[in-house]
């Protein structure tokens, strides 16, 4: 297998050690998100400067039908393909949209009076950050430590 | 499955004896030391520093640099606990794996005793 385009997106809950961490860890995703939105809207971009004023029509195929429970394309893989990255393309611009929106506002969260050994759980769904958990049962580690004398002998 | 990077940041090398050659017998002992430098839900970063010198004192190393442990938060803490009081924790032993071909070719450059490449065992 070889991923041709798009975003790893995540669901699932994740530990962090201070509220830092989360804005830090969100800002990366963001990034990410965007760096990968750039890359496959640049394909779009460039087909369609390429076929001058065709419009849509280049990247729209009539190959689709359906097989089962999915649509196949059989007949026109280049337009096919295309018109993938272009829905990609689509469904990549709301998780941007939120993603900035809640990393905007996260001030909010971090204004809230918080313990200082408090743990944060953040739950993502499909690569949105959409809850936080403010955990004070389950408390950051201690700092680890380590010294020791050792010998390797002949 | 747990990941382990390990960086080299800073090395120091010392040949002590004019005596010294790499076929002489010698042991090495180590200082070792380990500190959390930041911690997430899925991976820990540790600064190290290593210090070798051999007995009788022939040759001195001194290793430290960063390692990036990344997995599931048992897998981390099981890669930082020692299995008991006399051997050392699994992530020490990894990084001196790593950076003992950087101490072997230097050993020979200096023109000292070769450290061992196996397990350390701990010193009395």
């Amino acid at each position: 297998m070889v991923q041709e385009t798009g975003t790893d997106l995540y669901s699932g809950i994740l530990r962090f050690y201070s509220m830092n961490d989360v804005r830090k860890y969100m800002k990366s995703l963001l990034e990410r998100y965007q760096r990968d939105y750039d890359r496959s809207s640049n394909v779009i971009g460039s087909l369609l400067r390429a076929e001058g004023g065709k419009g849509m029509e280049v990247i729209m195929s009539k190959g689709w039908a359906k097989v089962g429970a999915m649509f196949v394309d059989v007949t026109d893989p280049d337009k096919g393909g295309m018109e993938l990255t272009f829905q990609l393309v689509t469904e990549m611009r709301p998780r941007i949209s939120k993603t900035e929106e809640v990393i905007k506002t996260f001030e909010s969260v971090e204004a809230l009076p918080i313990a200082t050994e408090a743990t944060f759980l953040l739950y993502l769904h499909n690569g949105i950050p959409e809850r936080l958990v403010i955990d004070t049962t389950e408390t950051k580690p201690e700092a680890y430590t380590y010294k020791g004398d050792y010998v390797t002998v002949q | 499955m747990l990941d382990v990077t390990v960086v080299i940041e800073d090395l120091d090398a010392s040949r002590l004896s004019e005596k010294a050659n790499e076929n002489a017998n010698s042991n090495y002992s180590l200082n070792v030391s380990l500190a959390e430098r930041d911690r997430g839900s899925d991976h820990l970063v540790l600064s190290y520093s290593i210090e070798l010198t051999s007995q009788p004192p022939m040759a001195r190393f001194k290793v430290s640099g960063s390692t990036t442990l990344k997995g599931t938060k048992d897998e981390i803490k099981e890669g930082i606990t020692a299995p008991d009081e006399n051997r050392p924790p699994p992530i020490l032993v990894m990084i001196y794996e790593r950076i003992y071909s950087t101490i072997y070719l230097l050993a020979g450059a200096l023109k000292v005793p070769y450290p061992m490449p196996n397990l350390l065992k701990k010193g009395p």
